[in-house]
C-alpha cells in the first residue's frame, strides 16, 4: 500500500477539499437561515432572502465541485502526470470567481439565483454592477473548471494511449489482442476522470458561451438573447456540473471502499460499458428540466425522460452493486470513514429515486419547481456527495492516526447527522408532494409548518456535523511523529 | 388518495426498499468473513437479473407514462376549446377572473419580461397543471376544470424578489 508520500499531491488535495468542505459548512448555515426564514423564525426581507439563496446555490455547487476536483486529482496523480501548477492556477481562477459571486450577492444584493435564467439578471432590483460581478465571477469559475478538465483529460489520454485506450475500447471488443498487447488497463477511478474531463469540457464550453452572451448583454442592453436558447444552455451546463460532482466524488468509492473492506475493485467489462453509458446519458438527460416548456421540440421531452431513466442503470447495476459486493461479508470495520462512504451510497440512491420520480413527465406536472426539486438534490448532495468527501477525509485521517473513534461517538454522530438529515429532507419531500413552490420567501400553507420541522432537522444535522469536525481534529492530533505517509489506496507502481 | 399522497407513498416504498438492502448488506459484515473470490459468482448472477428487471421496469414505466404527457396533440389543438390568453409580468398574471366548468380551455401563456411559470392550484390547494410563461414564446396548456370553485394561479419560476407574491385567484363556474 503506497499512496502517498507525495507531499505536493496531499497539499493540492487539502487545498481543494479543505476549501470545499469549509464553504459547504458555511453554506449549511446559510441554508438553515433560509429554512428558518420560511418557517417565520428568522425575519429576512425578500431581497435578503433571494440574495442569500443565490449565494447558497452558487457556492454549494462550487464547494462540492472543489471537493470532487481535489479528490479525483490526488487519485489520478498517482497514475498520470498532473501538474500542480495547473491545479493551482485553476484553483486561483475558481477562488477569484467565488469571491466575485460572494461580493455580488452579499454586498450587491444580486438575487438572480444561481441559475440566472436570462433575461432575469437584467430585470432585477439590484444594482447593475452586481449583475456584472456575478456574471464575471461565474465565468472565472468556469475558466478554472475548464483548465482543470483539460489537464485531467490530457493526462488520462496520455496515460492510456489516446481516446480508445482511455475508454478501454479494445479491452471490451478485442480482449485477446488487448491482453497480448500488454497495454495498461485504466483502473476504475480513471473512468470518472475521463468523464469529468470530457463532459466537463462540453459543459464548460456551453457555460462560457452563455456567460459571454450575458456579459455582452450586460454591456450593451440592445443585444437580444433568445430565452429558450439560454434556458437550454443554462440547464445543460448546470445539470452536467451537478452530475459530474457526484461522479467525481463517486470515484473516491473505488479507492476508499477497497481500503475499508480489504478487497480489490478491478476494471471489468460491465464497469467500462457502464461508464460509457454514463458519459453519454449525462449529456442528454438535462432535458427533464424543460418539460414544462411546451415550445421545446417534443422529441427532446421523450429523450429527456428515457435518458433520465436509463442513467439509473449504470449507477445501480455497476457502481452501487459492485460496492455492495465489496462490503458483503467483508468483515469491514465500521469506522466513521467507512460509515460515511457507505451511507453516501444510500443518499445517492435515495436522491436518485426522488429524481427519477420527478423526471417522469406526468409526475413533473405536479412536482416541477416545487420543493420536491431541492428535496432530491439535497438528498444526493448532502446525503451523498458531502458524505463521500467527509468519508474520504476520515479514511485518510484514520489511516494515519493512532487514535480510534469510540462506539459512543460513532452512534452520536450517526443519530444526529443522519437522523437530522432525514427529518430535514422529509420536510422538503412532503412540502414538494403537496405542491409547495420552491424559491418562495414566504410560503403558502403547509410550507411554513413543514419548514419548522425541516429547520429543526437541519439544526440537529449541523450539530452532528460539528461533532464530526471535532472528531476529525482529534484524529488529526493523533498522527505519530515523523510519519508522512498516507496509507490509503490500492497499490500503485511507483 | 390525492396525487401528493400517492407520490409520497411511491417514494417512501422505493426509498425504504433500497435502504433495507443496504442495511442487510451492512449487517452481513457481522457474519463470518468470506474471501473475495467466493463472492462474485453469486453476485454476478444476481446483478444480471437485476439489470434485466431494472431495464424492463424502466422501459415499461416510460411507455406507460407517454399517454399522460401534457403536451397537446394536433387533434386536441384543433378541437373545440375556449382560448384564454394569459400574460405574465413581474409580479402579476393578466387573465380573466371567471372561467367555465367542464369545458376544454386552452391557456395561451406568454410573458412580457422574464421567465415565469403558470401553475394552477385547485380549491384544495393541490397543483393540477402548469406551464412555463416565456418572453417571445407562447405555450399552450389544455385544461378542463371538473370542479367549480376558487382556483389560484401561482408563479413557479423564480422571477425576481416579488416572486412569492405573484398569484391570481379566479373562479371556475358560477359560484
Amino acid at each position: 500500500m503506497v499512496l502517498t508520500s507525495d507531499n505536493t499531491s496531499r497539499r493540492v488535495m487539502t487545498l481543494y477539499m479543505g476549501t470545499g468542505l469549509a464553504l459547504t459548512a458555511l453554506m449549511m448555515f446559510a441554508g438553515l437561515m433560509l429554512r428558518a426564514s420560511q418557517a417565520g423564525w428568522m425575519p429576512m426581507s425578500p431581497g435578503q432572502f433571494y440574495a442569500v439563496l443565490t449565494l447558497h446555490g452558487a457556492v454549494v455547487i462550487v464547494a462540492l465541485m472543489l471537493c470532487g476536483m481535489g479528490g479525483l486529482w490526488i487519485l489520478m496523480r498517482r497514475l498520470t502526470s498532473l501538474s500542480a501548477s495547473t491545479a493551482l492556477i485553476a484553483y486561483a481562477c475558481i477562488a477569484a470567481g467565488a469571491a466575485a459571486v460572494i461580493a455580488a450577492t452579499l454586498f450587491g444584493g444580486f438575487a438572480g439565483l444561481y441559475t440566472f435564467l436570462a433575461p432575469l439578471p437584467f430585470y432585477g432590483s439590484w444594482p447593475y454592477w452586481s449583475t456584472g460581478a456575478f456574471l464575471i465571477g461565474m465565468s472565472l469559475i468556469t475558466i478554472g473548471w475548464m483548465a482543470w478538465c483539460m489537464q485531467m483529460l490530457g493526462a488520462v489520454l496520455r496515460a492510456y494511449g489516446g481516446a480508445l485506450g482511455a475508454l478501454a475500447w479494445d479491452f471490451v471488443w478485442h480482449r485477446k489482442a488487448f491482453d497480448a498487447s500488454g497495454r495498461p488497463l485504466p483502473p476504475p477511478e480513471a473512468f470518472p476522470a475521463l468523464m469529468a474531463g470530457f463532459d466537463g469540457m462540453l459543459a464548460g464550453m456551453s457555460a462560457m458561451l452563455l456567460g459571454v452572451a450575458l456579459i455582452v448583454r450586460w454591456i450593451d442592453a440592445r443585444v437580444l438573447i433568445n430565452p429558450l436558447w439560454a434556458k437550454n444552455l443554462t440547464y445543460f451546463f448546470a445539470h452536467t456540473y451537478a452530475n459530474l460532482i457526484i461522479y467525481m466524488l463517486a470515484a473516491l468509492i473505488y479507492v476508499g471502499l477497497p481500503y475499508a473492506t480489504g478487497r480489490k475493485y478491478h476494471t471489468s467489462t460491465a464497469l467500462v460499458v457502464g461508464w460509457w453509458c454514463s458519459m453519454l446519458l449525462t449529456l442528454t438527460n438535462y432535458f427533464h428540466h424543460l418539460y414544462m416548456d411546451f415550445v421545446q421540440p417534443g422529441s427532446f421531452q421523450y429523450l429527456g425522460e428515457l435518458s433520465s431513466y436509463l442513467s439509473a442503470v449504470p449507477v445501480t447495476v455497476v457502481t452501487i452493486f459492485s460496492a455492495l459486493m465489496l462490503v458483503w461479508r467483508s468483515g469491514m470495520k465500521w469506522t466513521l470513514g467507512a460509515i460515511f462512504m457507505y451511507t453516501g451510497l444510500i443518499g445517492w440512491v435515495v436522491g436518485g429515486i426522488g429524481a427519477e420520480i420527478d423526471a417522469t413527465v406526468p409526475f413533473n406536472t405536479h412536482l416541477h419547481n416545487t420543493l420536491w426539486v431541492p428535496a432530491h438534490f439535497h438528498t444526493y448532495l448532502v446525503g451523498g456527495c458531502v458524505l463521500f468527501a467527509v468519508g474520504w477525509v476520515f479514511l485518510c485521517l484514520e489511516s494515519r492516526s493512532i487514535r480510534r473513534t469510540g462506539t459512543l461517538m460513532r452512534w452520536a454522530v450517526g443519530l444526529l447527522t443522519f437522523g437530522g438529515m432525514a427529518v430535514f429532507l422529509m420536510g422538503f419531500y412532503c412540502a414538494g408532494a403537496y405542491g409547495a413552490p420552491r424559491r418562495y420567501a414566504i410560503e403558502p400553507p403547509p410550507g411554513p409548518e413543514l419548514a419548522k420541522i425541516a429547520s429543526i432537522g437541519a439544526t440537529v444535522m449541523i450539530i452532528g456535523f460539528a461533532l464530526v469536525f471535532a472528531e476529525g481534529v482529534r484524529l488529526r492530533f493523533g498522527y505519530p511523529d515523523g510519519d508522512a505517509t498516507m496509507r490509503i489506496g490500492q497499490e500503485v507502481e511507483a | 388518495m390525492s396525487v401528493a399522497v400517492k407520490l409520497l407513498v411511491m417514494f417512501l416504498v422505493l426509498a425504504n426498499a433500497a435502504i433495507a438492502i443496504f442495511l442487510a448488506v451492512a449487517y452481513s459484515t457481522h457474519h463470518p468473513v468470506r474471501e473475495q473470490h467466493d463472492v462474485p459468482q453469486r453476485g454476478y448472477s444476481i446483478r444480471g437479473r437485476w439489470f434485466l428487471v431494472l431495464v424492463l421496469c424502466l422501459i415499461a414505466s416510460f411507455a406507460a407514462s407517454i399517454p399522460f404527457y401534457p403536451y397537446m396533440s394536433a387533434t386536441s389543438a384543433l378541437g373545440p376549446a375556449r382560448k384564454v390568453p394569459v400574460i405574465a409580468e413581474q409580479y402579476a398574471f393578466i387573465m380573466p377572473s371567471r372561467l367555465p366548468v367542464g369545458k376544454a380551455i386552452i391557456f395561451e401563456v406568454t410573458s412580457r419580461d422574464v421567465n415565469h411559470d403558470f401553475g394552477i392550484y385547485n380549491p384544495q390547494g393541490h397543483l393540477i397543471a402548469q406551464v412555463q410563461a416565456m418572453p417571445d414564446y407562447t405555450n399552450y396548456l389544455r385544461v378542463i376544470f371538473h370542479e367549480p370553485g376558487q382556483y389560484t394561479a401561482r408563479c413557479l419560476e423564480y422571477c425576481g424578489i416579488g416572486h412569492a407574491i405573484m398569484a391570481k385567484t379566479f373562479t371556475v363556474g358560477d359560484k
